[in-house]
């Protein structure tokens, strides 16, 4: 059944809709929207939503054999989607020590933290990450998803106020969902809104921010923020998901790069971005972390993180804490791209961080010119509406420290040049 | 009988407002559509209807957006609102959109002060020259659409349901170009004016088109 019955036979209607239109179905039965959901997506895969969960057949390096989701066929493409920012999850050292951690180990933890599922690799990783982050103690999250949602479920209650940026990732919104506490909403990265929207808040208040926000890639105006939190008497909470091992002095992130370390309450973050692996944690005083460790269901309720992994991540933790040339490297290929970028007219927004949108601005045709860049030799993922607003869609590139100049050339020739052909950029 | 409307232009504003207010207008048997957890959405929409049965008018709809109802082999709806204020220039037009709709209104005559800028359209609307409410919609691209939209109604008669199908050029976008002005005045008492956004969200402007009325469903009756 066409989910717009009526219309002309054969028309096409799938850019007409997108997942916003299949959330909310009133009617007698749950099931109700998935006929003309399946009706969609039969149509809207083929035409460009394969591109997304495409199946790699290698490891996320700068280099990838992927297999097609149109064709089927397995093609080798620069890699600019993946995370990986340092290029240490296929290291061989990482590798190695998840190898033994498995020979030692076995797959699983096989348990939940707080009853059997700690191993001394737990310990030690959270031991270290504290260290890194120069804070008391830490505690380790099965994914970062995980650890926004729980932590922030852990301390806030029915009646609290959380007031989040606008473009705050999902697991901050779940977060504040499960919370079950009054959530306000500022205009993204605007000190003036967060102010009008304190104003508002009683009681207990929690301000969230990210220090890179993931579809952006622009950095948070911490200062500004921490100013008028603190004025208000309303604790704070960033999530360095993108910017932990990246920026500040000692790779610590966004907080340490504003020299507001101290002055920022709670320290999240994940393992999945800089390390390439999962897994998320918080950072802060003792009290802090066995208080969390009480209360946070979602990591209390879970097996704890694969020692394999938690292995792996204590490798690559130790190799972004002893090589700050990686992070060199990285601002290095973030800066090199940024130029040329700017030379050939791509717009990027108003990243200013290894996350880089590359503006197509014209949703209807995001998709043909993301199969354009892939068939060209680039993996590089559309986004569109309902996870950026309707025409911003764009191209997420992130720089990894391990791409050579030669793997950004070729990605600025092949972005531009479809772009161009596309009368995106002139 | 399907009912058909042609207007030359209609604007409208989608502003984020608390899910508590907007569960206050609605009845119980509507969910508002959240845009957030805890974020519902507010509508104005202005219409300059140039052909109707009634000749042609203006109207002013403040709504609240709702879950639409979904039925398998029945096409899929935009999305749908709930009406909970009308105002229209013409006394004809009221008595015509209260007798065959069920939409509640204000039943005096409102003024509509249409403002067109270089890329903007702007409604201003009045009462006896007092303002009620200004809505600015800014332009984008033009495309030629064919959409479907769910309204819902109640009255002390029953519960009723029109799906309205949207003919014409329409420019959507959430740039943020826009501006909604509320004023403290009885046709706005269900809202809490401090808590609307003033910034749209989104903004919708369609010009020369046609509103499609299919026959009014009764979902329950008094």
């Amino acid at each position: 059944m066409d989910p717009v019955q009526g219309k002309d036979p054969g028309k096409s209607t799938f850019a007409e809709y997108d997942y916003s239109n299949f959330y909310y179905g009133a009617g007698d039965d749950p099931l109700n929207l998935l006929g003309p959901f399946s009706d969609w997506w039969r149509e809207a895969r083929p035409n460009g939503y394969y591109l997304y969960s495409e199946a790699l057949q290698s490891a996320p390096a700068t280099r990838v054999q992927v297999r097609n989701g149109k064709t089927g066929r397995v093609q080798e493409l620069i890699n600019l989607a993946s995370y990986n920012y340092l290029g240490i999850s296929y290291r061989p050292e990482v590798k190695q020590a998840a190898i033994d951690a498995t020979n030692l180990y076995g797959l699983g933890a096989s348990g939940s933290p707080i009853l059997s599922g700690t191993l001394e690799v737990h310990r030690q990783l959270a031991r270290e990450m504290a260290e890194f982050k120069d804070k008391e103690a830490a505690i380790l999250f099965p994914t970062g998803y995980s650890a926004n949602v729980g932590f922030i479920a852990a301390l806030m209650r029915s009646g609290d106020y959380i007031i989040l940026d606008q473009y705050s990732h999902a697991s901050i919104v779940d977060g504040a969902i499960l919370a079950k506490s009054n959530t306000l909403w500022f205009r993204h990265n605007n000190p003036l809104d967060l102010e009008r929207k304190l104003n508002k808040a009683k009681g207990k208040k929690l301000v969230v921010v990210e220090g890179v926000y993931s579809m952006d890639g622009d950095v948070c105006v911490l200062p500004e923020i921490v100013e008028v939190a603190k004025r208000h008497g309303a604790r704070i909470l960033i999530d360095e998901a993108h910017s932990t091992f990246l920026f500040g002095p000692n790779g610590r992130g966004v907080a340490e790069h504003f020299g507001l370390d101290n002055e920022v309450d709670f320290h999240l973050g994940t393992f999945s971005k800089s390390l390439g692996g999962q897994g998320g944690f918080v950072c802060g005083s003792r009290d802090l972390i066995d208080y969390v460790n009480a209360f946070g269901r979602s990591r209390f309720f879970s097996c704890n993180l694969a020692p394999p992994v938690a292995a792996g991540l204590l490798a690559g933790l130790r190799i972004a804490a002893a090589e700050p040339e990686l992070r060199t490297k990285l601002w290095s290929n973030v800066a090199y791209l940024r130029r040329r970028f700017a030379e050939e007219g791509v717009d990027i927004g108003k990243s200013t961080s290894q996350v880089m949108p590359v503006m197509v601005n014209n949703d209807a045709r995001v998709f043909a010119v993301a199969e354009k860049i892939q068939d060209r030799g680039l993996f590089l993922q559309p986004v569109t509406y309902p996870a950026v607003p309707k025409h911003k869609s764009r191209l997420r590139v992130s720089v990894s420290a391990a791409h050579t100049e030669e793997d950004l050339e070729t990605a600025v020739h092949v972005v531009a040049g479809v772009l161009r052909e596309e009368g995106i950029i002139r | 009988m399907k009912t058909v409307y042609g207007y030359a232009d209609v604007i409208s504003g989608f502003f984020e407002f608390p899910t508590e207010n907007a569960r206050r207008i609605l009845p119980p048997h509507l969910q508002p559509a959240e845009l957030h957890h805890g974020t519902s959405i507010f509508s104005m929409t202005c219409f300059d209807f140039d052909r109707s049965s009634v000749g042609p008018y203006g109207e002013v709809v403040m709504s609240v957006v709702v879950a639409p109802i979904v039925k398998p082999g029945e096409r899929l709806p935009k999305f749908a609102l709930y009406p909970y204020m009308v105002g229209t220039t013409t006394r004809a037009a009221r008595e015509h959109a209260i007798e065959r709709w069920h939409l509640p209104h204000w039943m005096e005559d409102v003024g509509i002060e249409w403002v067109r800028d270089e890329r903007t359209l702007g409604a201003k609307v009045t009462l006896d020259g007092t303002p009620l409410a200004e809505l600015t919609i800014g332009e984008h691209s033009w495309q030629p659409v064919e959409q479907l939209y769910q309204s819902f109604m109640k009255d002390e008669s029953g519960a009723y349901q029109a799906n309205i199908v949207m003919e014409g050029e329409q420019s959507e976008h959430e740039e943020e170009t826009g501006r909604l002005v509320l004023h403290d005045h009885p046709f706005n008492r269900v809202l809490q004016i401090g808590d609307v956004a003033e910034a749209p969200f989104r903004e919708i402007w369609m010009r020369r088109g046609i509103q499609t009325f299919d026959p009014l469903l009764t979902l329950q009756t008094a």
